[in-house]
């Protein structure tokens, strides 16, 4: 119950999104610019280095290697440019997670009502003398509403998820699933996810903020013009107000005495943003433009085949926040949790031994608050006799006759027929979710009657009071369940994992390896620095320290291997629904239009989604087919077309000629040219 | 817009933008490390015609 509550005030929110500033791809994207500096770096100081051992030679000596080294450092800065350059607004619809959207229940509270032991609920029928007859043949409508039938409802009342109810009597809630019956898994369809995703453009509150950057006293004055990222000039302006766009402060006309001419670089930001709002243009959400976007949702009938696609997508997409682990329990955790949710430990008192007395396997659940779970173990040495203590009067008579009441102690279990027993339990989800072990509540034997769910593994035994339906019976024909009271539950400790654990690569772990790999370079090459000298011990330690990088790269080479393994795997498509609408010209309505009209999907049970938005810009995007980077996203996703894209349409081939001259360079021509070098021609190039 | 366009797929998706970036990133790895082999490989043969001259300049000497 509290698991749903809790999604009750949830809200699925727009965020900014750049592929390449996502988390840790920025760190990745510094560390690419650090290695072209490193290049050029070395490159500068082979012609320095060539003054400080007085040699001849000059820049066209330089070992090529190194410029068709830079050349493709460059091509990877300029692919990290693109991508930085793409921003887009996305739109996570959660419902299982962080949970920022409600799942709808498909049940309501209701009386328990009675089944057989097949399951099938039981009816009351009178007959023509008044007298009552249970049948599990489903009356009409109208003996119900003539009192000629009625549900023969548990006794005492049991308030259930999936009970008797009265607006809707005839339907058994427990029907598959299929057939629009409970689950016990959260539901959120597709259509809720579609729904989702054109309700978020509606929130008329959802606009971009930006804030006053420091005090009001040093901004300008209310009613100053002050100026848009464009020089757009606006009045309006009051620095006690937030505004919806990025505002600007002309700055000073002159500086030191000479007149700024680089406005753009002496303007003065005056605001910065706080909240990114709904996909906009320069702050406005119901802009007429070119906006398109990009729908992928994960569906399945099946919980547990929608817990493996939406794992897999999560790795592919661990660029977004909201699928990375880097805190907590990840995803994969939180959704197998539903599945299978750790074990309690639960101490329980006053275990009538009369009733027989709790064994593994026996199933439990709660009177009041419905908890539910599966006897896993009976932890040894915990069953001992209950203490009970009773008071009572005890009359003594004294010397002189007289009879003296006193208060005593006495143990009112003194044939142990109650004892108290720690059980582990494996919690079973009811109809509502997890419930929790209240002290104090009764719990008792349950036994399987009839299931929920649809096939497979989304079937679940359906579990009510053993001998419920004997209550009304007389006496000698009733079945007493096994019963106890709570006492408490216990904190339990998580067992340790055994290796290899369910886990995902992440985009972020590529950092740490990017991060040595180019400060190790750069330590390098400002060791060489101080390091130019012909003496032996000098070079040797060169030649160390060569290895050293060698056997480095060697391992980063390793690393991205592993990493490529992954991200040349293809998501199946086999669960995962996309819809890719192109730039069009009627800015956010017009996707909420397209994205309501679509066809195509299935209305599956268990469903999540994410939504990209990118609205067009001035400039061309990477190759220059569009102003719209949802076009580039589309395109490095592979949606476009069924065969490899390109990362960059325009085919720039530099890195792959400059690779080609590298292979070139090391096995023809230029390897055999070193040999008829010098001594200082190669202590020019080697040094550098 | 065609209304075929307006429709859901199922879909392959891809991470072509990192992959390109990891296989630029690789490449670039594997060219300093051939770049580095062949510095080495130069640096030991100054060190063995260093170790060659110094030892013949004893015997000279």
């Amino acid at each position: 119950m509290a698991e749903f509550s809790a999604l009750l005030t949830a809200k699925a929110e727009w965020k900014p999104h750049q592929i390449a500033k996502a988390g840790d791809i920025a760190s990745l994207a510094a560390a690419a610019s650090a290695l072209a500096d490193t290049v050029k770096s070395t490159l500068s100081l082979a012609s320095a280095g060539m003054e400080v051992v007085k040699l001849l030679a000059t820049l066209q000596n330089i070992n090529p290697l190194l410029i068709a080294l830079e050349a493709l450092a460059d091509e990877v800065l300029k692919q990290i440019q693109d991508l930085k350059e793409a921003g887009y607004w996305y739109l996570y619809v959660d419902p299982y997670y962080e949970g920022n959207v409600s799942p709808t229940q498909k049940y309501n509270y209701g009386f328990e009502q009675l089944r057989n032991q097949a399951g099938d609920l039981i009816w009351s029928y009178k007959d023509g003398s008044g007298n009552w007859s249970d049948k599990t043949d489903t009356p009409t409508l109208a003996k119900i509403n003539s009192d000629d039938a009625k549900p023969h409802l548990a006794s005492p009342r049991k308030l259930i998820p999936g009970g008797y109810d009265s607006s809707n009597p005839l339907v058994d809630p427990l029907r598959s699933s299929d057939d629009g019956g409970v689950s016990k898994f959260p539901t959120f369809t597709t259509k809720e996810v579609i729904k989702e995703f054109t309700k978020a453009f509606d929130d008329e509150g959802d606009v971009p903020r930006y804030k006053l950057v420091g005090e009001v006293s040093a901004a300008p004055k209310a009613e100053e013009i002050v100026y848009d990222v464009d020089g757009n000039a606006y009045t309006g302006w009051n620095p006690k107000i937030d505004f919806g766009l990025e505002l600007f402060d002309l700055g000073k006309a002159s500086e030191d005495g000479s007149t700024v001419k680089n406005y753009v670089a002496g303007r003065k930001a005056l605001n910065t943003k706080v909240a990114p709002g709904k996909p906009n243009i320069l702050g406005n959400t119901e802009f007429v433009g070119g906006s398109g976007a990009i729908a992928i949702i994960i569906a399945s009938g099946n919980f547990n085949e929608f817990i493996d696609v939406f794992n897999k997508f999560s790795q592919m997409f661990s660029d977004i926040p909201e699928f990375s682990s880097s805190t907590g329990k990840n995803l994969l955790d939180a959704l197998t949790e539903i599945i299978t949710p750790n074990d309690v430990t639960v101490k329980l008192t006053q275990v009538d031994t009369k009733f027989q007395s709790f064994i593994v396997g026996d199933v439990i659940g709660g009177q009041k608050y419905l908890s539910l779970g599966k006897i896993k173990e009976i932890v040894e040495g915990s069953v001992v006799p209950t203490t009970m203590v009773g008071r009572k009067a005890v009359g003594k008579t004294d010397d002189e006759g007289n009879i003296v009441s006193t208060m005593t102690d006495y143990n009112m279990n003194e044939v142990e027929r109650w004892v108290d027993m720690e059980v582990v339990i494996s919690p079973i989800r009811n109809l509502d979710g997890l419930n929790p072990w209240i002290t104090g509540d009764m719990v008792v034997e349950m036994e399987e009657r009839g299931t929920s769910g649809s096939t497979g593994d989304d079937v679940f035994p359906n579990y009510v009071v053993k001998g419920g339906d004997t209550t009304e019976l007389p006496k000698e024909l009733r079945i007493y369940p096994k019963v106890a009271i709570v006492a408490m539950e216990k904190l339990m400790i998580l067992p340790e994992s055994t290796p290899p654990d369910f886990g995902g690569i992440q985009i972020k772990d590529i950092v740490p390896g990017w991060g040595e790999f180019f400060q190790l370079l750069e330590n390098f090459v400002l060791q060489l620095k101080g390091m130019i000298s012909d003496s032996a011990s000098f070079v040797q330690d060169m030649i160390d320290m060569i290895k050293q990088v060698e056997a480095f790269l060697e391992y980063m080479i390793k690393i991205i291997d592993e990493f490529l393994k992954f991200f040349q795997i293809t998501l199946p498509s086999q669960g995962v629904y996309a819809l890719y609408i192109p730039n069009q010209p009627d800015g956010n309505e017009g996707i909420k239009t397209q994205l309501s009209s679509a066809t195509g999907i299935p209305d599956l049970g268990y469903a999540a989604g994410l939504l990209f938005v990118g609205t067009e810009g001035d400039k061309l995007i990477a190759g220059g087919g569009s102003k719209n980077p949802i076009d580039l996203l589309a395109l490095v996703l592979g949606l476009l077309d069924d065969e490899e894209a390109p990362v960059n349409p325009a085919g720039n081939s530099t890195a792959e000629d400059a690779a080609a001259a590298v292979g070139k360079a090391l096995a023809g021509t230029d390897k055999d040219a070193w040999k008829d070098k010098s001594t200082s021609e190669k202590m020019a190039s080697l040094l550098f | 817009m065609a209304e075929e366009e307006n429709n859901w797929k199922e879909a392959e998706l891809r991470r072509d933008d990192i992959k390109k970036l990891l296989e630029n990133t690789k490449k670039l790895a594997g060219m300093y490390s051939e770049i580095m082999e062949v510095k080495r490989q130069s640096w030991e043969n100054v060190l063995k015609a260093k170790i060659k001259k110094a030892k013949k300049e004893k015997h000279n000497g």
